[in-house]
């Protein structure tokens, strides 16, 4: 007798194949800025969440047991709310170029969860609680506005150090030649704070012809870059702190104490710390830009020792794996 | 006293610098990592396992391993809250926007310029209008004969730092309440035993204690799933009264103020000793828990409990993964004159000889219910500080506090709108807000037969 796979494993491969055909496309869409593959790669996303949506509902009415509480249901949620997070700001502030690199990464942590996939396992004594439900989704949601946050401070710095390398010498000079006008180096400074703040050497070499130079000049400016990066770890950062309140609530009613200094409490008050002083260091201009997206990167890595790192390494009260 | 004030000026300006807190926050944050990595509260004898002998010295002298407890790791938190409290007071509090007062308007990076060829009372009737119907609050003064409108947006929102600030101030107060009035503690209680409530006339009763484990076939192999654990207690008050109620996971019970939860399960043994068939009342009546040593009287023989195994695997005669209770028996060392045997599982009920006559017999386990007892009066404190920090971040992060400086100038022909912008947060993160904002006023200020034009070509 021929067995049918269950909805929720076709609905999963369904979402991994949308995310992954998706993330191609807008990769291409990043290097060739061909309007279709946008315009391809975006349904093929949206199709993607929904497809994940639907495969953890099916999950839980297959098996009654909300899909967050190990390895593979969380990665899961954590994949689908990347992507959903992703495509508000991409909607919100034309993030799409950023789309490939998001979306892959998502496919990736997808694929990898899928391994851990070890069938259906009721949940332990500690975890039945309605706690679960608010404290997983928020603390996920969180990871999932970092890692967008992370692909965006990526290209920050891609673009910067690729400014960087073209050379500063008479950057602003050759700037006002390819596209600037006739203006002096002072002048552009005071005529126009975006040129001042933002890649000449890269709108120069993209001018002249050069490929690189051209997928990077049609990125946002490095400051708008920076604000986005802002906005997302704004977005991030509350979640996180949302997702530690709750979590302490938490403990309190399952284990006596809303702090127990466990190795995942405190890996993720340490990302918290991390974003903090992101938070702290945008206050002061000198601070913004490539020193911010430096820490808003080491923050997700931050993040990633705290989601894998302690659940698979460190043993403790969140050694939540299957 | 001049010298006093230098010292003062010093510690003030010290401490409520932003990079001098992002230091003290990273400091923080370093040692957190480090009780991550550093595995907490273990026998010093396991850190010189795990690590090379230097390191675990290190380790130990610095207190690494118990760092969430070590005086610098409390006093890093104490200097971070000075720091806190002197940024809010030189830095939070004062932090506004400018004053009212002219600025040139194409010296600041958001700035635009719109000709207007109508009158310059109508035009600043019109644009105070349109900010207003904006939300914005509009102020107007005038300034060597030339009138200037200021419009200010979300000018409350510069306390989200300071809320913030206070939320984690709350935060510490909570847990020092816990610190000065709150205990806690452990309390492994055997069934049928009855144990005082910690600083309460109450007495708890454990009446049994069950657990329930399901065996679950994965892709992997079998795993024995915990499903609930459930400790039956009576509680009598110091009235008198008794009350029966239920501890599990995730519901303690509360007796005066005082919090008992269920945090795991054990199993503690009795034995029946005996020295050439005659029972030994001492060692029998007894109740060991697994670590506990039955010293047998007449030598420096003593028997370790190890453990206490629910399922013997009856093929191999080794302890079984499966948790529940099927097979039981108890593991065993004898030590005599410095020297220990192996391990030896014991089945219930069969009998090891130990020598000189002496035979141990585990006759009976009694399950063990791991309670766990806390009263921390500063929850409520800590509940309301955590909000208050996160109101704070959402205040700071979601309402950006902005200015609008606007100035109408006569021109031969109509007139000029001069508009700047001003933010907390500098310039770039109002950079498209302000894009469309100029581009409604242009179009708000336009003739209404060019706003129809405009439409027109926005409508293709």
């Amino acid at each position: 007798m021929q067995q049918h796979m269950p909805l929720d494993e076709v609905l999963m491969i369904i979402a991994l194949g949308a995310y992954v055909v998706g993330a191609l496309s807008l990769l291409a869409y990043f290097f060739s800025r061909d309007e279709w593959l946008k315009h391809l790669g975006i349904p093929l996303v949206i199709a993607g969440v929904v497809a994940q949506v639907a495969q953890l509902v099916a999950r839980y009415e297959i098996t009654r047991i909300w899909p967050l509480l190990n390895l593979y249901g969380s990665l899961s949620l954590f994949s689908v709310v990347s992507v959903a997070i992703f495509i508000y700001f991409a909607f919100r502030y034309r993030l799409w170029f950023a789309g490939g690199f998001v979306v892959a990464l998502a496919a990736v942590f997808l694929a990898y969860g899928v391994t851990w996939n070890e069938g259906t396992m009721p949940a332990v004594p500690s975890l039945q609680s309605y706690w679960a439900k608010i404290h997983v989704p928020l603390v996920v949601a969180s990871y999932g506005a970092f890692m967008v946050s992370f692909v965006v401070s990526a290209l920050y710095l891609l673009k910067y150090y690729y400014e960087r390398a073209l050379g500063a010498a008479g950057a602003l000079e050759r700037y006002a030649m390819a596209g600037g006008g006739q203006a002096t180096a002072p002048d552009v400074r005071a005529a126009d704070f975006r040129v001042r703040l933002d890649a000449p050497n890269i709108a120069s070499a993209a001018a002249a012809g050069n490929v690189t130079a051209q997928w990077f000049n049609t990125m946002p400016s490095l400051p708008q870059l920076d604000i986005l990066i802002y906005r997302i770890v704004a977005v991030g950062l509350p979640l996180l702190t949302l997702g530690i309140i709750t979590g302490a609530m938490w403990a309190h009613e399952a284990w006596g104490a809303y702090w127990q200094w466990d190795p995942k409490e405190t890996a993720a008050l340490f990302s918290w710390i991390v974003y903090a002083i992101y938070m702290h260091l945008h206050t002061r201009s000198a601070w913004r830009g490539v020193r911010s997206a430096w820490i808003s990167a080491i923050g997700f890595m931050t993040i990633m020792f705290c989601y894998f790192g302690v659940n698979l390494w460190i043993s403790g009260l969140h050694s939540y794996k299957v | 006293m001049t010298m006093l004030r230098s010292y003062y000026e010093e510690f003030v300006r010290t401490f409520g610098n932003v990079l001098f807190a992002v230091c003290l926050l990273l400091v923080w944050g370093l040692m957190t990592l480090a009780g991550v990595v550093v595995e907490q509260g273990k026998d010093p004898a396991e850190y010189f396992s795990a690590y090379a002998p230097p390191l675990a010295r290190l380790i130990l002298r610095l207190n690494v391993d118990n760092i969430y407890h070590a005086p610098y790791y409390v006093g890093i938190i104490g200097l971070i809250l000075l720091s806190l409290a002197v940024c809010t007071f030189k830095r939070v509090i004062p932090a506004r926007l400018p004053a009212l007062r002219p600025v040139k308007i194409d010296k600041i990076p958001l700035n635009a310029a719109i000709d207007v060829p109508q009158d310059e009372g109508s035009t600043r009737a019109r644009v105070e209008q349109f900010f207003r119907d904006r939300g914005w609050q509009i102020r107007k003064r005038e300034f060597d004969g030339a009138e200037w409108t200021f419009a200010d947006k979300h000018n409350w929102a510069r306390r989200g730092v300071l809320v913030a600030h206070v939320g984690f101030v709350i935060i510490a107060a909570g847990t020092s309440v816990y610190w000065a009035k709150g205990f806690s503690g452990d309390m492994p209680v055997l069934v049928g035993q009855t144990v005082e409530v910690p600083h309460r006339r109450a007495a708890l009763r454990l009446n049994g204690f069950t657990f329930k484990v399901q065996p679950i076939m994965t892709k992997s192999g079998m795993v024995y799933q915990p499903i609930d654990y459930v400790s039956d207690v009576t509680v009598t008050g110091g009235n008198g009264a008794s009350k029966r109620e239920t501890i599990r996971v995730n519901h303690p019970i509360d007796i005066g103020g005082t919090l008992f939860y269920q945090s795991s399960y054990g199993f503690a043994m009795k034995f029946l000793v005996t020295h050439d068939g005659i029972r030994s009342p001492e060692l029998s009546g007894k109740t060991y828990f697994p670590g506990d040593t039955v010293t047998l009287p007449g030598g420096s023989r003593q028997i370790e409990v190890l453990q206490f195994i629910p399922t013997v695997d009856r093929q191999t005669g080794q302890p079984s993964s499966d948790p529940r209770i099927n097979d039981p028996a108890v593991a065993l060392a004898a030590s005599a004159g410095g020297q220990t045997t192996p391990p030896v599982v014991v089945p219930m009920r069969t009998w090891i000889d130990v020598g000189d006559g002496w035979r141990i017999t585990p006759q009976q386990y009694v399950m063990v219910s791991g309670l766990q007892y806390r009263y921390d009066p500063g929850v409520p404190l800590v509940g309301i500080g955590a909000f208050v920090l996160l109101a704070g971040l959402v205040i700071s992060f979601y309402f950006l506090p902005a200015r609008l400086f606007v100035c109408v100038t006569p021109q031969t022909r109509g007139c000029t709108v001069g508009l700047a912008a001003m933010t907390v947060k500098g310039y770039d993160i109002f950079e498209t807000q302000f894009d469309e904002l100029q581009a409604e006023l242009r179009k708000a200020l336009a003739p209404p037969e060019q706003r129809r034009t405009l439409s027109f070509a926005e409508a293709n």
